[in-house]
Parts: C-alpha cells; sequence; structure tokens
C-alpha cells in the first residue's frame, strides 16, 4: 500500500519550468530579505527557498494552500497575492488582508490559503486536513498541499492528522520544510531518526525525503504527490531537507550554532545551484540572471512603497462586533 | 437528603404552545435534530468515534448510520485534535460538520482547534472564513457516572464560540438544528443526566430553538434562580419543595452560556430582588460568576440579597458513587441557597 521507507528523488535534468522557478525563489529571497529589514522580527527564510517554492508551485486555483510561518508570502504570491498588501501584514499596515488582526505572514483565505490566526504550531495540519475532507466529501479532485517546520513534527498534531488523512484517503500533501532547527534546537536534539519522511510508513502513505535545496526535485516530489492525491490516492508525506541559513527571527545573531556549518549550507544555497544549472544547460545567459535580480527587486521595492504610504491599521476598523459570522 | 431522579422529571420544554403529543427523550430528540438538518441539507454530516455502525455513545447517534451510511456518519480515531480541525477545515470549504467528542473529559485534547482556530478564523480574516460547524459532547454526573466533567465555562471565555446547554428535549432538537443552521463554531453540551430521563413534548418537523434562548421554567415572585444544564431540573425539585415552605421560587433555565444574554434574569431579579445561580460545575470561575458579575452590573440597586452561587467545590471531581453524591450540588444545596438568600 505504501512505500516503507523514505526515497530520494534524483532529478539532474534542467525542468522545463526551471527558468520560472528560478525567477519565483529570487523574488521570494528579495521579498523576504526586504520583510526581514523592515521588520526585526520577521522570520528569515533564506536557504529554504527551494523547499516552499517546491512545495506550491502549479496548483490549481481551486486547491487550497496552507503555508509554514516561515517564507510564505512567495507561496500566496503564487495564489495570486498582491505584494504590497503583503509586505504591508509584515508592517501592520492596514493594506494587509486581514487589516491588523491577525499574524503578519497570514494567509489571504479568499485566494485559498489557510490564514495564521494563532501563533502555536501544529493545528495548521489539522485544519488543512479538514479542508481535505471538505474535498473528498463535495467529490472532484481538488488538494490541499500544508507545508510545515521540522519542529512542528513533533507535534501530536501532526500525528494525528497524517493517520487520520491517511485512514480517510484525503486528497492532501503534507510538506516538511526542515531546515534543520526548532529555533536554537538541531534536529538531532529532537529527533531521534533519520529523516521525517521515515514516519510516513508508520501511518501507511508514501514519504519521501529529498534534497530541499534542490527546487526541481522538491517540485518533482510534490508534483507526484498532488497528482496521486488529485488521483484520490490519498496523502503523502514530502521532506525537502533544507538549512535555515539566517536566524530564527531576523535580529537573532544564532549563537548556538557554528559558523562553518552556516558557511557549509551558503555553498549549497538553492538559488545559485540552479542558476548554474540553467547556465550550464544553455537556459539562461549571465544577463538574464542579472536581469531576474534586477526585477525582483525592482516588483519588490515598488510593492514595498506602496506598502509604506499605506495607512496604520486604525482602531477604527477594529471590528468589535465581528467576533461573530451573521 | 432531598434528591431528584430523572425518571421523575416530566418537561415540556420551550414550545407548549403547539403541543404535538409527541414525546421523545432529550437524547431522541437530539439525534432527531441532526437527522431532519441531514435530511435537509446534504452539507451536514456527522464524524466521531463511536457514531457509526454502534450508533454512537449513549445511543447518540443511533439510526444515522442506517439512513446516511459511512459518507456522512463518518467514525474516526481516537484524535480529538484531528477530528476537531477536520470540523473546522470542512467548515471553511463550506460544508456543515457535525463533530462529536464523546465525552467533555476529553475536550482538553482538542483544545488548540477550539480556541485558537474555530473561534478566531473568522473575525481575524476580516470575515472572509466562516466557521459554520457543531461541536457535541456529553458533560456531567450521568446513569453511567463516567467522564463527569464539566468545563463548558472555559468556552464561554473565548469569543468567537457559541456556547449552548440545553435542558430540554424540545430544546435538544431546536438548538440542534439552530446550531447546524448557524455560521459560527457551536459548542453544544448534552448533559448526561438529561439523555435517556428528561421525556418532554418536542413537535415535529422543522422546530428551531434560537441560539440565544433563556427561558423561564417556572414562575415566582420571591427568589430567582438561575441554572444551567441539569441544575434546571435540581432547580425546579428545589422550587417544588420550597413552594412548601411558602417560598415562591422563578427558575430560569440559561440555555446559552456564550454569547450570553442575561435580559431574562435581570427581568426576574427586578421582579424577586434575590439571585440563586446554579450549575454543576466548579465555583471558581465557573460560568455562575459571569452571570453573578452581569447582575451585579446591571441590578445591584434591585438586589435585597447578596448574590449566592450554587456549584461543584473547588476539588478534583471524585469518582465514586458516595463521594460524587456528596460532591455534586444537588436539590437540598440549592435549596438552602434560596431559603439564605430569602432570608438575607
Amino acid at each position: 500500500m505504501a512505500t516503507a521507507a523514505p526515497t530520494r528523488i534524483n532529478h539532474p535534468a534542467p525542468h522545463a519550468h526551471g527558468r520560472d522557478l528560478l525567477r519565483l525563489m529570487i523574488l521570494s529571497r528579495v521579498l523576504e530579505q526586504t520583510c526581514c529589514e523592515l521588520n526585526p522580527r520577521w522570520f528569515p527564510a533564506e536557504g529554504e527557498e527551494a523547499a516552499i517554492v517546491g512545495a506550491f508551485y502549479g496548483l490549481r486555483s481551486d486547491d487550497f494552500i496552507a503555508a509554514h510561518y516561515r517564507g510564505p508570502f512567495i507561496a500566496y504570491y503564487l495564489r495570486g497575492a498582491d505584494l504590497a498588501r503583503l509586505i504591508g501584514q509584515a508592517l501592520a499596515k492596514a493594506n494587509g488582508y486581514a487589516r491588523g488582526r491577525a499574524l503578519g505572514f497570514t494567509g489571504p483565505f479568499e485566494l485559498g490559503c489557510l490564514p495564521w490566526v494563532a501563533g502555536d504550531l501544529g493545528t495548521s495540519l489539522g485544519v488543512a486536513t479538514g479542508v481535505a475532507t471538505g474535498y473528498q466529501y463535495e467529490g472532484g479532485d481538488r488538494v490541499v498541499v500544508c507545508s510545515f517546520g521540522d519542529g512542528t513534527s513533533n507535534r501530536g498534531d501532526f500525528h494525528e492528522a497524517l493517520n487520520l488523512a491517511a485512514v480517510w484517503k484525503l486528497p492532501i500533501v503534507y510538506v516538511c520544510q526542515n531546515n534543520q532547527y526548532s529555533i536554537s534546537l538541531h534536529l538531532s536534539q529532537v529527533l531521534a531518526t533519520d529523516t521525517i519522511a521515515a514516519r510516513a510508513a508508520g501511518y501507511g502513505m508514501p514519504g519521501v525525503a529529498v534534497d530541499g535545496n534542490d527546487v526541481l526535485a522538491v517540485r518533482a516530489a510534490v508534483e507526484h504527490a498532488v497528482e496521486s492525491a488529485r488521483a484520490g490516492l490519498g496523502p503523502s508525506l514530502v521532506e525537502a531537507q533544507s538549512y535555515r541559513l539566517s536566524g530564527h527571527w531576523a535580529s537573532d545573531p544564532g549563537g548556538y550554532r557554528r559558523d562553518e556549518d552556516v558557511a557549509a549550507w551558503r555553498e549549497r544555497d538553492p538559488i545559485t545551484r540552479l542558476e548554474r544549472q540553467l547556465l550550464e544547460a544553455g537556459e539562461v545567459t549571465r544577463h538574464d540572471l542579472d536581469q531576474l535580480w534586477q526585477d525582483a527587486r525592482d516588483e519588490v521595492a515598488r510593492a514595498v512603497e506602496v506598502a509604506q504610504a499605506a495607512p496604520s491599521c486604525d482602531a477604527a476598523d477594529i471590528g468589535l462586533g465581528e467576533a461573530y459570522a451573521s | 437528603m432531598t434528591t431528584i431522579s430523572p425518571a421523575s422529571v416530566d418537561f415540556t420544554g420551550s414550545q407548549p404552545e403547539t403541543p404535538s403529543g409527541r414525546r421523545l427523550t432529550f437524547v431522541e430528540a437530539l439525534v432527531e435534530g441532526m437527522r431532519d438538518e441531514m435530511r435537509r441539507d446534504p452539507s451536514v454530516f456527522l464524524m466521531g468515534q463511536d457514531v457509526g455502525a454502534m450508533g454512537g455513545a449513549m445511543q447518540g447517534s443511533k439510526g444515522l448510520y442506517e439512513e446516511f451510511g459511512p459518507r456522512r456518519v463518518k467514525d474516526t480515531p481516537i484524535s480529538e485534535s484531528a477530528m476537531v480541525g477536520a470540523a473546522v477545515g470542512a467548515a471553511l470549504t463550506g460544508k456543515r460538520p457535525i463533530v462529536e467528542v464523546s465525552f467533555g473529559e476529553f475536550l482538553p485534547t482538542a483544545m488548540n482547534q477550539i480556541v485558537l482556530q474555530a473561534a478566531n478564523l473568522h473575525y481575524m480574516t476580516c470575515g472572509a472564513a466562516r466557521v459554520p460547524m457543531v461541536l457535541r459532547t456529553r458533560v456531567g454526573d450521568g446513569p453511567y457516572r463516567g467522564h463527569p466533567q464539566s468545563y463548558e465555562a472555559w468556552f464561554a471565555h473565548v469569543p468567537g464560540l457559541k456556547v449552548v446547554m440545553p435542558a430540554t428535549a424540545a430544546d435538544a432538537k431546536g438548538m440542534m438544528v439552530a446550531a447546524i443552521r448557524d455560521p459560527n463554531p457551536v459548542l453544544f453540551f448534552e448533559h448526561m443526566w438529561l439523555y435517556h430521563g428528561v421525556r418532554g413534548e418536542v413537535p415535529a418537523g422543522d422546530h428551531v430553538t434560537p441560539l440565544d434562548s433563556t427561558f423561564v421554567r417556572r414562575a415566582g415572585r420571591d427568589v430567582t434562580i438561575a441554572a444551567t444544564g441539569w441544575m434546571v431540573h435540581k432547580a425546579l425539585g428545589a422550587a417544588d419543595l420550597l413552594a412548601t415552605e411558602g417560598i415562591e421560587v422563578e427558575v430560569v433555565d440559561v440555555a446559552c452560556l456564550s454569547p450570553l444574554r442575561t435580559e431574562v434574569v435581570e427581568e426576574s431579579v427586578r421582579k424577586t430582588s434575590r439571585l440563586v445561580v446554579a450549575h454543576e460545575a466548579w465555583r471558581t470561575g465557573g460560568f455562575g460568576a459571569e452571570i453573578a458579575a452581569t447582575i451585579a452590573e446591571r441590578c445591584f440597586y434591585d438586589l435585597d440579597a447578596p448574590v449566592a452561587r450554587v456549584a461543584a467545590p473547588d476539588a478534583p471531581l471524585p469518582l465514586a458513587k458516595p463521594l460524587r453524591d456528596a460532591f455534586l450540588p444537588d436539590v437540598r444545596d440549592v435549596a438552602e441557597a434560596v431559603r439564605r438568600v430569602h432570608a438575607g
């Protein structure tokens, strides 16, 4: 019924969507770094762009996503979210999708994204699994992609959600954005197994661990899992193994880990890697790459300008009477 | 000690003006409410442990699996957090799930989903998201004496949740129907002594009891008792007793704990000038404190005596019958509180 052991997918050939994936990773890098500059409490996603873009690329507009709190803006952008409104959320501006009522990294529900309405980890897996329950109930072939961190995989909600999804064969793909750190704790301090994907076997669902710095590998694994879910074959767990290059939050000096470890992972930067692959394959030129970075910087700069000009959240819009729907 | 047994309760409920002649138990009425809504609205489905072929704990979903099958009556693993999460998520897709947490004792395992997700989603998306779900659970003492915890006050504390606790068969049906139709997460507390004991007239067909209901169950001029759930019936027992002593008690059934409306209690207190609040849950931080505080704010100058609370003592709930009987508030406790307030 399920693959017992995690398998690694090798995907060396440049992908048909390579250039688009590169554009999105560069945009994610610039976007999230800009948010970190604007908000020292922002959660940097530097180095994890392949895991994020690879997880949420190529979905249908009637699918649903629940993105991990680290680096979700590119996932929302893929759903059609407006960059200026997202940056406004990082700045607590009134132009954010939640107008200041939810966490800064909240997703626009109206675009099929799970909002972040609480700062706990793990409950998003339960709700995303519920959306998949709703999709299964209505028939059709809509799917949910839900990402979460390696730390979150130690919450009991992970266990309950994955077991329920497997038992009910729900159309959902769980993507573990493994950056090896729960704030200051390395994965080896909180996990006794080699991979998180190995847990999938215990639930009776396929589990694969892929190089999370290889966007083509992440994309291929998730695409396969999405097709499987869409075909009614049930959920999968994909572990994208990456590394958190920056601190837990923007101003976290990260003194709890060795500089040489960070430096070694910088050598494996997912963006540099895809750039090199595409250059070698002759799919892009140096000039193309410069242009991609410049376009991303321009696009984000324009959005920042709009966000900064947006009004701050106004107490008059606190909406105390809106706790209940009518 | 004066006790009240469920079998002695004969109570009609909120719709006496259209007598149907049909007398159902509380749980029969409850299941009928779910069944009617499932027939009417294909987006309604039920999930929980043992709700399927077994028919539910204490027959709480009897007959539904046979009529609607496994797609709409879904048995779940013992995973309260995932079950409630499944309901929240399904509700976000426009379904109207009813999730059953077998007993209130298990609610803490689903706390995050209830208070962090279900309660927040509508407000924090500026209205883009709606969570039309019902979470039903069994609470309080009962014939099987298991899982007696009553945690309803915790949830009444959290804005965004609706919390109801019907005390009659008619309201079990009517409030279940209203809860399913409501666009918000509704926590539906079912007291286990009411389940098979309280038989009452229940209208057939479409019967809706508004969720914000508060009822005067017995009129009286001397003292008001505001009670919830099973304590409504103990309050009625106390009222019978006190009538023989010349004290006329007005019994108010606070069937909706949140959002709380106290107009009916206020009106009663303006008449009686005396108030006793009664619930089976613990005293400290219990729901009675909220009623007492609200009445103190709004009716201070109408009161002729301090408000009295009847509740369980602030200690863990013991399980053996003699200990349990000594622990839980009973008719005698209510009557004593009324006498004290009446004399004050």
